[in-house]
Parts: structure tokens; sequence; C-alpha cells
């Protein structure tokens, strides 16, 4: 009996997030939400084709010719051509896009890897695909950077793709451009996929240039599937809408997992998708800006937890992955499953009602750290790092 | 506001229509345009509905834009008509998902060229058939300049082609359809690093090449190809 999800876990943030529930004044910076609502001019857009009546059909599978359109050129503008009509798909949000991707190129017993600490999905998603997810981890000395040695290590004949999130969650850091052309090479000598996860990617503080993708280069477009999700960008997460693609070869194919697990992407979020490339440009600056303050704000904080924590400053997402670098804590006599990072996210929901997320929970070199999540208001934040001075003194 | 505006500066306009590929003709146009060192403006992105047009024009940023009100985009607009470096060129998106939408579109603008890709079932919906859709176009078909204008149709779409009939403006054909006269699209090769596509005109063929997938690229660069002999 449920073979395949007797190994599935839920989610460890949401796990935190309903522990923390129990709390009458607890302050989350466990969940990687936006604090902001949707941008109205996305808002009105929906409003406006609701009034036309244009959301009660389904769409063609792999969405609205309009909105692949749209996505067609904002790619393009960032140096990625795709067809719109055949490598362009509007996904349920990206982990749907995740899913259908995997399901599409992989065959049960595959290995998967994935540079770890990173999003906990992916696990569950390898695995709900019947593969083995295999851990290579991250360097923290060199600001989470990866070691190509250590990936050339992990291929075996089984290897079937290499999945990676570029700006990575949870440590908020970047891949260099250096880094990822390593990558494709052993991609093209061990024949792997690249599955780059992209949802962060706007998110890059006061950074001028772009996040290099690797969809850039055209030689590797048969092995590389990009993704991206408005849920992030243009605070969009309930509307469950992002898109991904690929060369058409690769795109048919996950075409068909798309038409089984959604039929299409809800018809109602892709016109707020349109809205969103349309006219939110000014929006994503202005959240840019905020998440930047929010950063700072964070470290400056962190800073006078030098005792406890130390960190890699974020260059992107909305994440800080501080070491608990003190282990003589006394957490008394906690419920907590055997590991450091979770008992010290459960006492410290106990003692300060502050949430943060275990960093087990991101892979094996996640342990001894905490994910602290600055979606939230300054203020939040503020009052969050108050708490954790007083129990720190 | 926005017709004073036009009728002091007198732009030259060229107009993007069909119920596809506006965006990738209309980018192409612009790219043309401005490599003649002509100074051009576009409607952004594909907001091209009633409000989008007159802002296009006036280059105002929407106030559908939540960091910006209504009040003043209307200052903005009164400022408009002063504005010094008023373009010659405007290229303009002009969508239709409404009966009335071109009358109304074209009651700001006149078009001096305009290009039209394809008429097919996308907007149908909100119309009651193809017929009433048709009428759309005929009406950017008839209001095009006959003076030195043109309108440049897609041949292989039966509907395009037949607004060749509803002009006063000379028209030019292309597409993949083999037929005398037009700009012909004789064979398109997917490359890995984009594609190649081969155009016939008076018998002369010549190969391009894009770094752009998908047949509709091929198509928007085509239309920019008889725009350019057009003008
Ligand atoms: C790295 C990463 N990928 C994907 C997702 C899934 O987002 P969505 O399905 O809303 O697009 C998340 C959400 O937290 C994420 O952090």
């Amino acid at each position: 009996m449920f073979e395949r999800t007797k190994d599935l876990r839920l989610s460890v943030i949401k796990q935190m997030e309903l522990r923390a529930s129990k709390f009458p004044d607890v302050i989350s910076l466990a969940q990687g939400v936006p604090s902001f609502d949707t941008p109205s001019g996305i808002k009105r857009r929906v409003e406006l084709a609701l009034r036309n009546g244009v959301v009660s059909k389904y769409s063609l599978s792999p969405g609205l010719s309009e909105l692949r359109e749209l996505i067609e050129v904002k790619l393009a503008e960032d140096n990625m051509f795709y067809d719109f009509e055949k490598e362009i798909i509007v996904t349920a949000g990206s982990i749907e896009g995740i899913t259908a991707t995997l399901l599409a190129i992989t065959n049960s017993g595959d290995e998967i890897i994935i540079p770890e600490p990173t999003y906990t999905s992916y696990r569950e998603v390898i695995i709900l695909c019947g593969c083995t997810p295999v851990f290579v981890g991250l360097n923290e000395e060199k600001d989470w950077s990866f070691e190509l040695e250590k990936f050339e290590k992990a291929i075996t004949p089984k290897t079937k793709a290499i999945f990676y999130c570029n700006p990575n969650n949870p440590t908020g850091t970047i891949y260099s451009k250096e880094q990822l052309l390593g990558l494709a090479e052993l991609a093209k000598k061990h024949n792997l996929f690249l599955i780059s996860d992209e949802v962060y990617k706007d998110f890059t503080f006061a950074r001028k240039e772009k996040i290099f993708s690797l969809a850039e280069i055209p030689e590797i477009r048969k092995r590389v599937i990009r993704l991206f999700s408005f849920s992030k960008s243009y605070a969009m997460t309930g509307y469950r809408v992002g898109y991904l693609h690929s060369d058409e070869s690769i795109v048919a194919e996950i075409l068909k997992v798309h038409d089984c697990l959604v039929t299409c992407a809800p018809v109602i979020s892709q016109y707020a998708a349109m809205g969103a490339l349309e006219m939110a440009e000014k929006d994503v600056i202005f959240f840019n800006g905020e998440y930047l303050k929010r950063r700072d704000l964070v470290c400056a904080r962190l800073d006078k937890l030098k005792h406890i924590f130390s960190y890699v400053k974020p260059e992107s997402a909305y994440y800080v992955f501080p070491k608990i670098i003190k282990k003589d804590f006394d957490f008394g006599s906690l419920d907590a499953p055997e590991s450091f990072s979770f008992r010290f996210a459960f006492w410290l929901l106990e003692k300060a009602q502050v949430a943060v997320v275990p960093g087990v929970a991101f892979g094996p070199s996640g342990e001894d750290h905490i994910r602290i999540s600055f979606g939230r208001t300054e203020h939040d934040i503020n009052r969050a790092f108050d708490r954790m001075e007083k129990i720190f003194k | 506001m926005t017709k004073i505006v036009l009728a002091i500066h007198r732009p030259t306009i060229v107009a993007i229509s069909g119920s596809s590929n506006k965006t990738f003709i209309r980018d192409e146009i612009r790219k043309i345009l401005e490599e003649k060192g002509k100074t051009v403006r576009a409607n952004p992105k594909n907001f091209n509905t009633e409000i989008g047009l007159p802002l296009a024009i006036l280059n105002i940023k929407s106030g559908y834009n939540s960091y910006r009100a209504w009040l003043p985009i209307i200052f903005q607009a009164f400022f408009a008509i002063f504005q010094k470096n008023f373009p010659e060129y405007l290229v303009l998106e002009l969508g239709v998902s409404q009966k009335g939408d071109m009358k109304h579109l074209l009651s700001i603008v006149r078009p001096k060229i305009s290009i039209i890709s394809e008429i097919n079932q996308r907007y149908v919906e909100s119309f009651s058939g193809m017929d009433n859709l048709f009428l759309e176009y005929q009406y950017l078909a008839r209001c095009t300049r006959k003076d030195s204008g043109a309108l440049i149709l897609n041949y292989d779409n039966a509907r395009v082609r037949k607004l060749s009939k509803k002009t006063h403006a000379r028209v030019e054909f292309f597409g993949k359809t083999n037929a005398s006269g037009i700009f012909q699209i004789k064979r398109i090769e997917k490359e890995e690093k984009g594609q190649k596509f081969w155009l016939k005109h008076n018998n002369k063929i010549q190969e391009f090449f894009m770094p752009s997938f998908g047949e509709h690229n091929v198509y928007a660069s085509v239309a920019g190809k008889v725009f350019e002999n057009v003008i």
C-alpha cells in the first residue's frame, strides 16, 4: 500500500508553520512568501478579463497564445530564444512544471543530482517519480558555490539530470557564469539534462548585471529546461502560475504530462500573468528595493548576534541561511527529532515565539543552520530579532 | 488630447494588426526604422487596448500601474502637446477584442502603412463569428492612406488575402504560397543556433539567418523586409 507515497514527507516548512500556529503571538520568518499584495495593475487586468467573460473555459494546454508570446518577447530581452508555439509551457506554479519535467525525462530508478542545501520539495518530487535524489554539498566557505569534482564523482550510469536552483533557496546565493559553464561541460560529457529553477532571478538587490542562465546558450538548448514562476517576482503565490521552456523536442514530451496533471494552468491566473508582464515592471523594481532594505536590516541584526550565528551575505532571493556556531544550548526536554537544527528551531519557537526553518530540511549540509525569510515586513523582522536578542543575552 | 498631439506633430503611423504575431512584427519594424536613424515610438509590450493606444502616442505610462495614479497622467498628457522630440514614426499594434474596436482606434490614428499577418479563431469568442471579425480588419484596410500608403498582407491566410480587395492603397504580399509577385518564403531550416530561411522576390533568392526560433519569427522578419521595400 502507498508504495509511491510512503517515503514522501510534507514539507518541513509547512510543519513548522503548523507548529507555530499553536503559539498565540508567534512571528514567522519561516515561510517563503512575499509580504506584499499582488500589484493593483495585475488585479485590474484580472477584473477586466472576468468582465469580458474570457476566463471560464480551458485554454490550450500549453497556455494562452497571447501570454506565451509575451513570454517569448521577455525571454528574448534576456538573450534566450524560444518559440512560443512549441517551446514554452505555462504551468500551474513552477512546482507543477518541475513535476511534469521530471516525470517526462526520467525512468524510475534514475538518479537526479541536486546541489544542497536547496529547496525542500525537489527531494519529494524526485521520490514521487520513483527516482533517487543524490545530494552534493555546496561549499559554505566559498559562499555556497559548487565544486565540480564533487558532481563528477556523484555521476553514475543511472544519473539523468542535475537539478539546481539559481539564485539558491535557502542560501540566497548566485552561481557564477563560470561555474554554470563548468556544469554544462559536465552535462555534455555525461549526457545529462540540466534543470534550472530560476524563480528568484528578479531579486538581485543592488547588483547591476543580470543573472546568467544556461538557457542562453543555444548549443545546449536540448539539455536545459528552465523554470520561472510569477509567485515570487510579482507577489502572486496564490495564483499558481509559472512557465518553463526548452527545446521543442523536450517540451513536446513535458506537455503530455502537463496535460495529464492540470489540462492547462488556471486561465484567470494566466490573465494575471499577462498583466504582470505587461505592466508590473515597476512593481518588481519596488519589491527589489524593499527586499534590499530588509536584507540589510537582517544582516545588521545578525551582526549583533555574532556569538550565535555566522552567515554568508545573501545576494538574492529573500532568505539568509545563518550557521549556528554556539552549540551549548540547554534545550531542556524537547520532543524534537535528533537533529541539532530541528531542536534549535523548536526551542526558538518555544522560548521566543519566532518561527524559522531548521536547516537540515534543505539537505544534509544544511544541518547546524536555520533559514530566515525576510519576505516579512521590517517591523516583523525587528520584533523577531528583539526577541532573539533577549534570549541570547 | 491625443488627436491634438497627432495633428501638431504629424508622425508617420505604421499599424500592425491581426489575430497574432503583432508584437514580433512591431519589434521588427521598430528595429528597421531605428537602424535607418529614424526616431520611433512603439506601443509598450502588448498593451494595446483602448486606454493603451492614446497613452502610447503620448508616451505616458499607464495608470494601471499601482504606483501612479490617473491624475498626474492627465497633467502629463497636457504637457505632451509641447514635447520637443516627438518621433517621426509611431509603430502601433492595433488589437481588436470587441466589435467597433477598430473604428474607435482609427478615430484616433490614421495609418500610412498597415501590416496584417493573421486572422484566425483566436479572439473570436467576443465576436459573433469570423465575418464580424473580418469587418474590423476590412475597416483598417479601407482607412489605410492611399496616397503613398501601403497595405502589407500575409498571402497564406485566405482572409487576410481577401483584404487586398478592400483597400485603395498599394498592396504587397508575403508568405509561403507559390504566387507571383509576392515576397515568398521558400524554405525554413532549424539549426542549433537559430533558423535560416530563403526569401524569393522578383526572381531573386536571398538567404537569411536569425537567432530566434519558430515560424512566426520568420514571418515577422519577412514582413519587415517588405516594409523596408515599401518605404
Ligand atoms: C526554489 C523554489 N522553486 C519553486 C518554488 C515553487 O513555487 P511556485 O510553485 O509557487 O512557483 C519555490 C517556492 O517556495 C521555491 O522556493
